[in-house]
């Protein structure tokens, strides 16, 4: 296994590291989205690495990457909408005051 | 259309026109039965010209439907038909007050064209039906005022005596079919032999009945519970008459040994009721224990081998007999009883209905000129002639003797007493009808001579003397008038009286030999029938324990295993709901931990 692979795999785990501690951590939602796109952003450089060092000659991880990054845009709007919803609502995206949907 | 129709349709669309219009009976009535009256002249006329008429209607398989009008049954027709019409217009007067006109006059034509059927039969199974239902008709008749205490029973007692007497009838028409292979009635007299005699004894068991013979006298007096248009009716031409008809009918069938058996229960039931009849108390009962009297008389008739006498004086005792009972039911009305004591003297408050009333006991006491007493003749005439002349010409005499005691007695009462003037509703009717039959009971001899040309039967001479019957039964009469009317009743019967006062205990005898053993057989079916009550109760019982054993099963036991189990699954899903806090955190952290633990558990795997 390169060095570089190493690396990235490295600045992979990092990055997934960094996204669950601040989607725990925080309480505000825009902050914990902010951990989830963290997360998967190290999710892709690992996938990135792995196609990059590993199976240059098969376009399907970019084509992977690509679509996760389609699907991160799509999930920021839908998460921003419903931020945005809860604001106008109630005046706060606090998440520890949102326990409406408590079973 | 023919007269046969005619005669019985008429009585019978009356009964259905009252029945539906419920508006003007009596007038509907009298109309229904002038026209039957004018369907049986046209009848009778036809047979004086030689014309005999015949409907065939479609019956059982080779055995058709017939009405005949040969002269007998024509002229039987018509009897019935001018009775018929007299007493329904003396019953308009009778029943002016009465509430329920419709139902009797129904009632009473109904009656009419069965017993018209019954005459005009040409063969058994009609003759059955018609049979059948003049004896319901006449259980409706007698028990027409049923709320009156003692009504229901005596018309169920006459309808259960007759129903029981039938049986004889039902036996011996099977006999006779069964042997001759035909219905009808002509053909089947042919029988000769043992048929003939057996046959013969049941068709006298069945004219017993019906005619209130010894020792069935019994429900004809307890028959008078009804309405005194209805005794006059039964007495003379329907009811009572058909066991006289139908012995007369089939007389040329009976061999000599029935004709025997029914001379002598003739003879013993004339002398037997007379007894009764002069020791009675009501006028009614009275009368009618004379009807059982006469008929046994005319019984005699047959049995001695002359039906001819015996049609005579079935002819002449109508007009007089319903003549009697149309007094009595004037006086009746007058009085508001028929107990003799009560009647006491009633003779001089309606005097012409008494003169009327001594009119027809003279003629059925056989006083000449009157129709009686040609009858009366013919009967004794025919017992002289039978071979067993020293059995029944005695029992002739007697009766004779007898008729003229208590015809005396009867109008003795009624003459001597106090007036006790009243006023009767329907006096005029009541008149009418019974002006009309008085005239038939006293000028109808005059008929005799024509009604033997056309039957095409004359009685024989006697061989001793020429006026012998005659001699012989006028001077039974004049001694019984003058017995009756002279010598008090006590001394008269004697120590027969408290005999005769309670009908000869023949009633208490049938209850002993008769009642007794049928109550006992209730009282069993009555126990057997518990029994099976008891046995079909516990069966249901049973059923509704199982089906609640079933029940209980269901309810605790399958039920409870159902909600047993709904019952878990809502305790789990509550417990479930406890890990929804709504809380983001926790719930992230509880995913990624899930997950961290997940995929450590999947590498494991991988790995080792």
């Amino acid at each position: 296994m390169s060095i570089e692979l190493l690396l990235a795999l490295i600045t992979g785990a990092a990055l997934l590291g960094v996204g669950i501690y601040g989607a725990l951590s925080q309480t505000n939602l825009v902050m914990i989205m902010m951990g989830v796109e963290l997360i998967l952003a190290g999710a892709m450089v690992n996938l990135v690495a792995f196609w990059r060092y590993l199976h240059p000659d098969n376009p399907a991880g970019q084509m992977f990457v690509l679509i996760i990054m389609t699907v991160m845009a799509i999930e920021m709007a839908v998460g921003f909408g419903v931020a945005i919803a809860r604001f106008r609502a109630k005046g706060s995206v606090e998440m520890e005051e949102a326990t409406e949907l408590k079973g | 259309m023919s007269m046969i129709a005619v005669a019985i349709l008429a009585p019978l669309s009356t009964t259905l026109l009252i029945l539906l219009l419920r508006r003007q009976p009596a007038a509907l009535a009298v109309l229904g039965a002038a026209v039957g009256l004018l369907g049986s002249l046209g009848l009778l006329a036809n047979a004086f010209n030689g014309l005999s008429q015949k409907i065939i209607l479609p019956g059982l398989p080779n055995m058709p439907l017939q009405l005949v009008a040969t002269p007998l049954t024509a002229l039987l027709s018509t009897l019935v038909a001018v009775v018929t019409t007299l007493v329904v217009v003396y019953a308009v007067g009778y029943m002016k007050k009465d509430r329920e006109q419709a139902r009797f006059f129904a009632t009473m034509l109904l009656f009419v064209s069965a017993m018209q059927t019954l005459v005009l039969a040409g063969d058994w199974v009609l003759l059955l039906t018609a049979w059948e239902v003049i004896g319901l008709s006449s259980y409706l008749l007698i028990g027409f005022w049923y709320q009156r205490p003692g009504v229901s029973s005596a018309a169920t007692r006459a309808f259960l005596t007759t129903r029981s007497a039938d049986l004889g009838l039902y036996i011996a028409a099977f006999i006779l079919i069964a042997n001759t292979g035909t219905s009808d009635i002509a053909t089947t007299l042919n029988a000769g032999g043992n048929t003939a005699i057996a046959a013969g004894l049941l068709l006298l068991l069945a004219a017993m009945g019906k005619s209130a013979q010894t020792p069935f006298t019994d429900w004809l007096q307890r028959a008078m519970a009804g309405p005194t248009p209805v005794s006059a009716l039964l007495h003379s031409a329907t009811l009572v008459a058909a066991g006289a008809i139908l012995l007369i009918r089939t007389a040329p069938m009976l061999p000599s040994e029935v004709l025997l058996v029914t001379g002598l229960v003739g003879g013993i039931t004339t002398i037997v009721a007379g007894l009764i009849a002069l020791g009675e108390r009501d006028l009614k009962r009275l009368t009618a224990a004379s009807t059982s009297s006469q008929y046994g008389l005319m019984l005699i008739a047959v049995g001695a081998g002359i039906p001819l006498a015996a049609l005579l004086h079935l002819i002449a005792h109508a007009a007089i007999k319903s003549s009697l009972f149309l007094g009595a039911g004037v006086f009746q009305h007058s009085r508001n009883s028929t107990l003799l004591t009560d009647l006491q003297g009633v003779g001089r408050d309606r005097p012409r209905v008494f003169f009327g009333y001594a009119l027809a006991a003279l003629a059925l006491a056989g006083i000449p000129p009157m129709s009686g007493f040609f009858s009366k003749d013919a009967i004794i005439a025919a017992s002289l002639l039978s071979p067993n002349v020293a059995l029944l010409a005695p029992l002739a005499l007697a009766g004779t003797l007898l008729t003229g005691a208590y015809m005396a007695r009867a109008l003795r009462i009624l003459w001597r007493g106090e007036a006790k003037p009243s006023v009767t509703a329907g006096l005029g009717w009541m008149g009418a009808g019974m002006g009309g039959l008085v005239t038939l009971a006293v000028v109808l001899g005059i008929a005799f001579p024509s009604i033997k040309t056309l039957l095409n039967a004359q009685l024989p001479e006697n061989p001793i003397y020429q006026y012998l019957p005659e001699i012989l039964g006028l001077a039974a009469a004049l001694s019984g008038l003058a017995l009756g009317w002279l010598v008090p009743m006590r001394r008269l019967l004697g120590p027969l009286l408290p005999w005769s006062q309670r009908g000869f205990a023949i009633a208490g005898g049938f209850d002993r030999l008769m009642v007794q053993p049928a109550f006992a057989l209730a009282r069993a079916c009555e126990k057997l029938e518990r029994g099976l009550y008891a046995a079909v109760l516990a069966v249901g019982r049973s059923g509704l324990n199982i089906g609640r054993a079933v029940r209980r099963n269901d309810e605790q036991g399958i039920d409870g295993i159902i909600f047993s189990f709904v019952r878990a699954t809502i305790n789990l899903g509550s417990k479930a709901r406890t890990l929804q806090s709504g809380l983001i955190h926790r719930e992230l952290a509880i995913s990624t931990v899930a997950s961290a633990i997940l995929v450590f558990t999947v590498i494991a795997l991988l790995v080792y």
